[in-house]
């Protein structure tokens, strides 16, 4: 009965887009930086409430909360998909210091960074 | 049980109108399916194997055909495209509320209603019954225990505890009048349904929307298996025989279905039509084991007696019983010997159905769907057969259980459930009254 996919990177990445996966890879191969952006990015995207929020092109200055309509459960929501992929843990400060896209790409940075083992 | 007070002018009592019902069964999902499947005896049980166990004892389950929500990941679920289900709402779900926001669209749109008339209404509330997800948590609390309790799923509670169905389809269709869960096992839909018919006719709402859902895999299913109440058998026609002698446990099912109930006033107000009447329920606990029924049908009598009470009626204005009876040796023994105390006794022969011969069992969805499957034949002028059945039990001696569907509305009908810990809960619906103020 069961029908879990098993031909993603990672059970977490399962439906997202080819060029999501693809990017994932290239992080697990080769550690790059701009590679874990890409993904980061999708995330944002995919966990951001429908019908919300700004249109504008999403940057470093974007806010979660009050441009693209995240609130406290779907911010939860999109830092346990980036804990689950990248196997880093965030806390309840890391969380409050995020409040815009860039914050939240070097909060993803900086858990990579410190994750046992990184480079 | 006391009166309900609530009591139009002329003194009628206030029953509450089935105004709409929403089926997602594995005899069908939509309402002309399901009575096509009902009156032609058509069951709705699959093979199946769990877990890529070949030797195990479970061979056949009642499925939902159309859906795929298998996986702990709420990505990989599909569902029939008629059905909006907004991504944001299926990341908080249990694999059964997608069964569930599918069955509550069906009975709006069945009872003539969009969404928009129930968002934001304080007058509509929400009765829900399920056992929450045992996959969904598992899958999470061992993603959880992976990481030594260092993260877990935010939405890990809401989509898989006892009360999953209450959290979201509120939340999903802003309801304001009121949310509930029941939990009372096979028995928790027909809970919801019995405090719906008495929160209307107390005049505390005017609309309630009852919904039961289970998804059915091996996390839900299995540990019955160990408790040796399912049937091992590989012929769907063999495995759910509702008593039968040579019945030997239940098909597990999955599937959602839900009962809009509307006071007189409210559905006289928008000129709903009516499909039947809650007339009335009962119940009554067996006092006796976890899970096992009273031998006598104790507390199962008694439940039906209160519910002829509540409804007004003597046993013999039933003539049609939508029997409980899951196609385990004691469950349907038990059954069997109440009926035989509450009609066989006193020279009545309503005829008997037990359509989890059709469906299987969906545990606690069984009292809203036979409440549903009620309505279906009885508008559709017809009782549903046994079909499964070959040899009849020694202790269902004297009940009339037609082997096809038998042409002819019931005019009254008495549906049973019971449940773990002895719960026994049962209602009398009615052939429509013209709905009035």
């Amino acid at each position: 009965m069961s029908t879990q996919p098993t031909d993603v990177p990672n059970p977490a990445l399962g439906r997202l887009p080819a060029r999501v996966l693809e990017a994932f890879e290239r992080f697990r191969a080769r550690g790059d930086p701009a590679a874990v952006e890409a993904v980061v990015m999708a995330a944002v995207v995919d966990y951001r409430p429908a019908g919300s929020g700004a249109t504008r092109p999403i940057g470093d200055a974007t806010l979660l909360i009050d441009d693209l309509g995240y609130d406290s459960v779907s911010v939860a929501e999109l830092v346990f998909f980036l804990e689950d992929l990248f196997e880093v843990t965030v806390t309840n400060e890391d969380i409050q210091g995020v409040r815009t896209i860039g914050e939240l790409r070097s909060c993803v940075a900086r858990k990579l960074a410190e994750k046992p083992g990184a480079a | 049980m006391r009166r309900p007070q609530a009591r139009g002018e002329a003194g009628r009592r206030l029953n509450p109108a089935i105004t709409g019902i929403g089926l997602i069964t594995p005899i069908g999902n939509d309402y002309a399916s399901v009575e096509r499947s009902l009156r032609g005896g058509i069951h709705g049980l699959e093979p199946v194997r769990f877990l890529g166990n070949p030797a195990l004892p479970v061979k056949v389950a009642g499925t939902v055909k159309g859906f795929s929500v298998d996986s702990p990941s709420w990505r990989d679920w599909s569902w029939p495209a008629e059905y909006e289900i907004p991504r944001e709402v299926l990341r908080g779900m249990a694999p059964h509320g997608v069964y569930a926001v599918c069955a509550v669209l069906q009975a709006l749109a069945h009872a003539g209603l969009r969404p928009a008339d129930v968002a934001d209404d304080p007058r509509t509330g929400l009765y829900c019954a399920s056992a929450g997800s045992p996959m969904l948590l598992h899958f999470n609390i061992a993603k959880m225990r992976a990481a030594r309790g260092a993260r877990g799923n935010p939405l890990g509670v809401v989509s898989s505890i006892a009360g999953t169905l209450n959290f979201n389809l509120a939340a999903h269709f802003r309801i304001t009048g009121g949310v509930c869960g029941f939990v009372s096992a096979c028995a928790s839909s027909s809970h919801a349904l019995g405090y719906a018919i008495d929160d209307i006719r107390l005049g505390r709402l005017d609309r309630i929307i009852v919904v039961g859902a289970e998804e059915m895999n091996a996390d839900s299913l299995l540990p019955f298996a160990h408790m040796r109440a399912l049937s091992g058998q590989s012929d769907p026609r063999r495995a759910s025989r509702p008593f039968d002698a040579a019945r030997d446990g239940f098909v597990g099912a999955g599937g959602a279905v839900a009962l809009v109930l509307e006071g007189s006033r409210a559905a006289a107000g928008r000129g709903a039509r009516a499909l039947a009447q809650a007339e009335g329920w009962g119940q009554a606990a067996d006092g006796y084991s976890v899970a096992a029924s009273h031998p006598g049908g104790v507390g199962l009598r008694l439940a039906m007696e209160r519910a002829l009470a509540d409804a007004g009626v003597d046993a013999g204005a039933i003539d049609h019983v939508s029997a409980h009876a899951t196609s385990t040796t004691v469950g349907d023994s038990a059954e069997a010997a109440a009926l035989g105390q509450v009609f066989t006794a006193r020279g009545l022969r309503p005829r008997v159905s037990a359509t989890k011969a059709l469906t299987g069992h969906a545990l606690s969805v069984s009292g809203a769907m036979q409440a549903a499957l009620a309505v279906v034949s009885m508008s559709g002028g017809f009782v549903p057969g046994n079909p499964h059945l070959e040899n009849p039990c020694p202790e269902s001696e004297g009940l009339d259980l037609p082997r096809g569907a038998v042409e002819g509305a019931p005019a009254m009908v008495l549906s049973n459930s019971s449940g773990f810990g002895g719960s026994n809960v049962c209602h009398v619906l009615a052939a429509p009254a013209p709905i009035t103020c």
